[in-house]
């Protein structure tokens, strides 16, 4: 039973570690904290309830038009509003991004109302000797693996990507080389937002009746914890910081099923906040940063 | 430089008195008086931490939400039943109580760091406390508490009514009296020199030798007290219940941060212009568009800070210099 929990926790993990890359590129590049990460989240996952329902199109497809609505609103976002921020105090990105999470979510009301949503897409189940699964989860393991790998990829081969480290390195030096450094801040504002609500329609397929106008709150928490757990400012840290986060949380919460009289979801979620608590208290560069 | 001092505290004393006079004397007006005037309160103690150094708590409800519950757990424990009204009093200390030694862990850990740490480890302050209430099952779990008989019990029919009516919010003026003392206070101290140099460049202070942590850490910890009172008040006493779903609804952060934000983060009137304005707004807005104020809300939120992250008296302030104005607009 419980090495069925870690194949879970690492397929979940994976996911996660997906949903947390957008947030630690912005960081990395920007250096701005989205705060409404969660409602981008939540965005995703309802692109994904809608092609699904409306159209009866494969999450797999619904990812990639997620991917696009997402970089659409990136840029959208970053010419709006974070453009004229990146001068401003800490304080200003923080209350924005927050305020543009509260605003999608309240958007997101106002179309589809504050009930839970949920659709199931079927397509078999595989047998691994210790566990089934469904199929769904391993199409959103073996997604996740290829599109990290394809940002990495991008990032460490390709003129753009060796461009944005330059940028991420040193803004100015890159400035003097001839780089556009706003024009890349808008991309990885774009791509980071692209990421994040592309991985909401994988997380669909972990929760079969848990989309809602207001459920990217908790994953805004998660992302922070795994994003904390990378060092932040690592897409890669955050991708592994994933994996970490996905088999504790699976594992506590068959741990915490066993605690009689509790309620082991609640405080599977309440856990996030105490791990996120340590970590800034005992490694707030991260599990694999350096002093 | 103390000369005048008070001078302001005098424009907060008059807003209030013209604001409790209008909602005792005319029909029907003490409600939304009573709901502004919680806008005013909840923007005071919040400013206290956020105005004065620049740092964010999005997990601000969880101090009023714990301030709630304190109050209610005091009014429900078989111990205490022979106080009478005298109950209030302990009341009133468990919930800042509670408030404050969350503030001291969450403060010892987050402050330690720079603003966007602490913002990340607030925003799930609130959630995880939370999850905690209910996934361990403790003080009635999701069901929360109700405290409207043990009220009728200790303060008999007739006054528990008028402490759901009148004396609760009675109480909210005085915590935001005292939020506007506290915060005139601080501006003519040594904390709150020291926090607004830290608020314009932490390092430059850190090297000055302001105490930047230590005061960081005091104005938090009086701002979450201040909250955890509004709560106990506010919600447990004046609706007689709390529950986990109400009192830990974000949406009261977001309310905070426009009133503060609207009305001038760091100033001892802005909060008070904030809450008169967003409490009318809102009210308003609840009868034209119900269900659609936090729709509205957050691109306002944008709005102002992109075209004047001063403040209504950020920006009279800054006009009414070398002016005779000068002394009261602070």
């Amino acid at each position: 039973m419980f090495s069925g929990d870690l194949i879970n926790g690492i397929i979940l993990g994976a996911v996660y570690g997906l949903m947390t890359m957008g947030l630690s590129l912005i960081f990395g590049v920007l250096k701005v904290v989205n705060v409404g990460h969660g409602a981008f989240i939540m965005v995703g996952a309802f692109v994904a309830y809608w092609m699904f329902t409306l159209f009866g199109l494969s999450p797999l497809i619904s990812a990639i038009l997620a991917l696009a609505v997402g970089i659409v609103l990136g840029f959208i976002f970053y010419y709006l509003v974070m453009k004229r921020l990146l001068d401003a105090p800490e304080l200003s990105t923080l209350l924005a991004t927050f305020a543009i999470g509260i605003f999608l979510s309240e958007v997101a009301k106002a179309i589809w109302g504050p009930d839970f949503r949920g659709y199931s897409w079927n397509v078999g189940k595989i047998d691994l000797g210790i566990t089934t699964l469904p199929m769904a989860k391993i199409y959103a393991l073996i997604s996740s693996i290829v599109i990290a790998i394809a940002l990495y990829l991008w990032f460490k081969k390709t003129r753009a990507g060796t461009a944005l480290r330059g940028v991420v390195e040193d803004k100015e030096g890159a400035r003097v080389c001839g780089i556009n450094v706003e024009g890349y801040y808008a991309l990885s504002f774009a791509i980071g937002i692209g990421l994040t609500v592309m991985s909401g329609v994988f997380i669909t397929l972990f929760i079969p009746v848990g989309i809602n106008p207001y459920m990217g709150e908790i994953y805004t928490i998660k992302a922070f914890v795994i994003a904390v757990l990378g060092g932040l400012a690592s897409p890669w840290g955050a991708f592994f910081g994933g994996f970490v986060f996905g088999l504790v949380e699976n594992g506590s919460y068959a741990i915490l099923g066993l605690i009689p009289g509790v309620e082991p979801f609640s405080l599977t979620q309440c856990l996030a906040f105490v791990i996120l608590l340590l970590l800034l208290l005992l490694k707030p560069e991260g599990l694999l940063g350096k002093k | 430089m103390n000369q005048g001092k008070y001078y302001p505290f005098a424009v907060v004393i008059a807003i209030f008195g013209l604001l409790f006079v209008v909602g005792r004397g005319f029909q029907g007006m003490w409600e939304p008086i009573a709901l502004i005037m919680f806008y005013v309160a909840v923007g005071e103690a919040f400013n206290i931490f956020m105005g004065f150094t620049g740092y964010v708590n999005f997990g601000y409800v969880v101090f009023m939400g714990l301030g709630a519950y304190g109050m209610g757990l005091v009014l429900s424990s078989a111990m205490l039943k022979g106080l009478g009204i005298w109950i209030l009093i302990p009341g009133f200390a468990f919930a800042g109580l509670m408030a404050g030694l969350l503030a001291i862990g969450v403060g010892a850990i987050a402050l330690r760091l720079r603003g966007a740490y602490f913002a990340i480890a607030t925003i799930g302050v609130n959630e995880g406390v939370k999850y905690f209430i209910e996934g361990a099952k403790i003080w009635g779990g999701s069901e929360g508490i109700i405290v409207s008989k043990q009220m009728k019990m200790l303060f008999g029919h007739h006054l528990s009514s008028q402490i759901t009516t009148f004396w609760a919010d009675f109480m909210v003026f005085g915590i935001a009296l005292l939020a506007a003392f506290l915060t005139l206070e601080f501006l003519h101290s040594r904390i709150g020199y020291g926090l607004i140099a830290l608020r314009e460049d932490e390092d430059a202070a850190q090297v000055m030798g302001v105490h930047t942590t230590k005061y960081k850490n005091i104005s938090f910890i009086v701002s979450s007290i201040l909250a955890a009172l509004i709560g106990a008040t506010a919600w447990c006493l004046k609706t007689t219940y709390v529950f986990p779903d109400d009192v830990f609804a974000l949406s009261y952060t977001v309310d905070a941060i426009v009133i503060v934000m609207l009305g001038g983060a760091g100033t001892l009137l802005g909060p008070i212009v904030g809450g008169l304005i967003y409490g009318i707004l809102k009210y308003w807005l609840g009868v034209l568009l119900p269900g659609f104020q936090l729709l509205i809300l957050a691109p306002l939120i944008i709005v102002i800070i992109i075209v004047f992250p001063e403040g209504i008296v950020g920006v009279i302030k800054k006009r009414a210099k070398g002016k005779r104005l000068e002394k009261f607009v602070v």
